[in-house]
């Protein structure tokens, strides 16, 4: 696909998912012209640029959109849900005409679901009642002078599709272009710049006309507006073009030129995710090579040189911070799209519910981001499917039939904490414990705290909801919340209160590619555990070392706490030394220690993802390379500790 | 998981005494042997990690799979770095022969079935016998030698 297809992509991606909001802000306030104004705005844009980069299909289906809204905007129509739900759903299809990409040799494709919506949208307009056509807008003559810029020809920007677009809007013809009669695809735009000048005849307006030039931000545009329009001609383009005339109401003065557009867009800059993901890699690569460097001059010890891998240290410690900024992007769009399932979901279950997020502008690593998507949903649609209660549920229970969603964003030191915050019915510890019983998963006699009862909502197989419904309850919705964090390296916690509602909250990483770790010797392979889970580290003592069987619990100021050998339970040989030590380790807030050989210290590494013949293997998060090139491995505190807790039960 | 490499040119190499091959298009380069982190309650077919040139690569024991007794690093021993897909992932596998021998050439059409008895590893891992110089080529079947075991793949 040509760059410029491709920006367009980008730029329509934007566009919609946009909409989508402001879909769902019309819904609530559907006389509001503004966003009448904001969806049509979107669909022409759509539309125009569309078949400027050779998405027709896309483009032709955007025009019986658009044309539903001009309606509205004349004030033929009015919004209705049904128009909203077509609009919706209308908006979806437009996603998958993109993922499709654009036609191939600027052939039409023909779709029966494109087919159908448009046929729907027909028919809304059918319905509707029509008032009969006001006379027609005055044709007004324009002088069209354009000269698009080398770049955007040899981008494969396509201006046979402009005149195209142009001979849509009304009567037109092309007064010069360049190299006479030659098809204008095959200029080489390398050598000259061609210019194009067309006179046209239209109703639809100079912004209609600029609209057509959307894209062609820096180009040589000039509009001029021919003011004589001779009487006797001006009836024949204006019946000719009724079909069109639709396009624009009253031109309006002041649009925006096109340099002052392309100024606003200096601002940012679009990066392929994938290009940030190659810096960051690099930057790993440093990272460990300037570990490597520090290794070296302190063996050395020259001043001059450790002076030098002091200096480097510094900076790429900045240059990391600075990469890592720059792949931080706000969470906002993510909650953006919360609002349609939301919506939809109430809506096919029967509930009221308003969705209210906080502190969308929190920034996450894109690659959290990317991640959270799939097990927020899960949340969201078990808050509303068995959390939240029926309208009438809520009345007998005297609270008020809307209910409150609420999602919220903070950061809290290096972690990203999100919380799904419902007013339903709580989660009820008691039938959580039956079921639990039933499921095998604890002891009919086995004494747990609520935190506990709570957390068994995540294992694999719960479910406590009687009816299945299309949403969730089938028991594989919450484990694969907890995988899915688990592989992000965060955790989840949830608090509940009986008839008050229920808090799901997400603790993340801020990102994924670094990781402050513990340095570590397990049987003399090299260990690194995530610092985040480290609170302290204390002497084996010698007597424990000697115990042969039984619970292991350590005594740390007046506490007691449960540890394990790491050899053992990586099933490795006991080296044979005497002043071993124990990682005392915080796992959703349960202490628990870890016997290694040896601690070597703090260490800072980038995680570098395991192969398919590891990755199954469970208490791994990834792999790094330490400063002396060998390979430890980076070790998910929370998967070790429930392994080690399963084997302390196991003892016990 | 698609072999599409030509049988044409393949690289030979000894483990226990047998001579194997593996399509050259497969073989990315050939190192001396080089320390192996171990990992914990790991598959012994794919017992640790190593690094290849500051790459991670799993480092696998194909004898474990032949039913062979344990590698012994010798003199003439040479790690394999394999380009292979695993699971549908472009990954880089490091293995350990006893020797590399040669590059020869062995057309499909010489590959002769293997004999139903007498043979000591599973047969499905093997694409055929090829007959060279008076003595007895392995061929073997790269996805099928090369993948991680089935409970493996379910688990992850």
């Amino acid at each position: 696909m040509n760059p410029a297809a491709e920006s367009f992509i980008q730029e329509a991606r934007d566009i919609l998912e946009e909409l989508e909001g402001i879909l769902l802000e019309l819904e609530a306030d559907p006389t509001n012209p503004k966003r009448i104004d904001a969806v049509f705005r979107a669909l022409h844009t759509l539309k125009g640029s569309g078949a400027m980069f050779g998405f027709a299909t896309l483009s032709g289906f955007t025009h019986h959109f658009e044309n539903a809204y001009d309606r509205i905007r004349e004030g033929k129509a009015t919004v209705t849900p049904r128009l909203i739900q077509l609009s919706l759903a209308s908006r979806d299809h437009l996603e998958r005409m993109l993922d499709a990409g654009p036609d191939m040799d600027g052939a039409t494709a023909q779709d029966p679901a494109t087919a159908d919506l448009v046929a729907q949208i027909e028919a809304l307009e059918e319905v509707q009642a029509v008032k009969p056509a006001e006379s027609a807008p005055k044709a007004e003559r324009f002088l069209i002078t354009f000269k698009p810029d080398a770049a955007a020809l040899k981008n494969g920007l396509r201006p046979d599709l402009i005149i195209e677009e142009l001979a849509g809007l009304g009567q037109m013809e092309v007064l010069t272009r360049p190299e006479e009669e030659s098809d204008s695809r095959e200029i080489d735009p390398a050598v000259d710049r061609p210019s194009w000048e067309v006179a046209m005849e239209t109703a639809a307006g100079r912004e209609a006309i600029e609209e057509v030039f959307i894209f062609a931000t820096d180009w040589q545009l000039e509009i001029v507006q021919v003011t004589e329009t001779p009487a006797e001609e001006a009836a024949e383009p204006a019946a000719r073009c009724a079909e069109n005339q639709t396009e624009m109401a009253a031109p309006t003065a002041g649009q925006p030129t096109n340099e002052a557009r392309s100024a606003a867009k200096l601002d940012s800059v679009r990066v392929q995710s994938h290009r940030l993901d190659e810096l960051m890699d690099q930057l790993g690569e440093l990272v460990i090579a300037q570990a490597r460097l520090n290794r070296i001059a302190s063996e050395l010890g020259d001043t001059g040189l450790a002076s030098t891998a002091e200096e480097i240290e510094r900076l790429v410690t900045g240059l990391r911070d600075t990469t890592l900024s720059i792949r931080m992007l706000p969470i906002e769009p993510v909650f953006g799209k919360f609002r349609r399932v939301v919506r939809d979901l109430s809506t096919e279950l029967g509930k009221t519910v308003t969705l209210e997020t906080r502190g969308g502008e929190t920034e996450v690593d894109k690659n959290v981001i990317d991640s959270l998507t799939e097990p927020l949903v899960h949340i969201i649609r078990n808050s509303i499917d068995h959390g939240i209660e029926t309208p009438e549920g809520r009345r007998a229970a005297g609270k008020p039939e809307q209910s409150e969603l609420v999602l919220r964003a903070r950061q809290a030191g290096g972690e990203v904490l999100i919380s799904v915050i419902d007013d339903g019915k709580g989660l009820d510890a008691e039938a959580i414990r039956v079921r639990g019983i039933e499921r095998g998963l604890i002891a009919p006699d086995q004494e747990l705290s609520e935190e506990q009862l709570f957390a068994l909502i995540f294992e694999p197989g719960f479910s406590t909801a009687t009816t299945l419904s299309s949403v969730s309850g089938r028991g594989v919705g919450m484990d694969a919340v907890h995988r899915a964090i688990d592989d992000l390296r965060g955790t989840v916690e949830v608090k509940s209160q009986k008839g008050r509602g229920t808090e799901v909250t997400l603790r993340l990483p801020l990102t994924l590619a670094i990781i402050d770790g513990l340095l570590v010797t397990v049987g003399e392979a090299p260990f690194v555990l995530p610092l985040s889970n480290v609170e302290e580290c204390v002497e084996l003592p010698v007597d424990e070392e000697t115990r042969k069987s039984g619970r292991s619990l350590l005594r740390i100021r007046d506490q007691l706490v449960p540890f394990l050998n790491l050899d053992t339970l990586f099933g490795f040989d006991r080296v044979d030394r005497s002043d071993r030590r124990v990682v005392i380790t915080s796992v959703e807030g349960r202490r628990t220690g870890l016997v290694v050989d040896e601690v070597i210290g703090q260490y800072q590494t980038v995680i570098k993802p395991l192969s398919l013949y590891h990755r199954g293997i469970e208490g791994l998060a990834g792999s790094t390379i330490l400063g002396d090139g060998s390979v430890a491995l980076i070790l998910d505190a929370a998967a070790v500790v429930r392994r080690a807790q399963g084997a302390l039960r196991a003892v016990a | 998981m698609s072999d599409t490499v030509q049988f044409d040119t393949a690289l030979t190499f000894s483990l226990d005494g047998e001579r194997f091959a593996i399509p050259v298009g497969h073989v990315h380069e050939i190192i001396d042997p080089l320390p192996v982190t171990r990992a914990p309650n790991a598959d012994p077919f794919a017992p640790g990690l190593v690094n290849v040139r500051g790459a991670i690569a799993p480092f696998v024991d194909l004898r474990r799979r032949l039913g062979m007794g344990p590698a012994v690093v010798g003199e003439t021993s040479r790690v394999l770095v394999l380009d292979l897909v695993v699971g549908g992932e472009p990954t880089k596998v490091a293995m350990l022969a006893d020797d590399v021998d040669e590059i020869t050439d062995t057309a499909d059409t010489d590959l002769e079935a293997l004999p139903e008895l007498g043979v000591r590893w599973p047969t499905h891992l093997i694409r055929g016998v090829a007959r060279k110089d008076s003595s007895l080529i392995i061929v073997l079947d790269v996805d099928a030698a090369f993948s991680p075991t089935p409970t493996q793949m379910l688990r992850a």
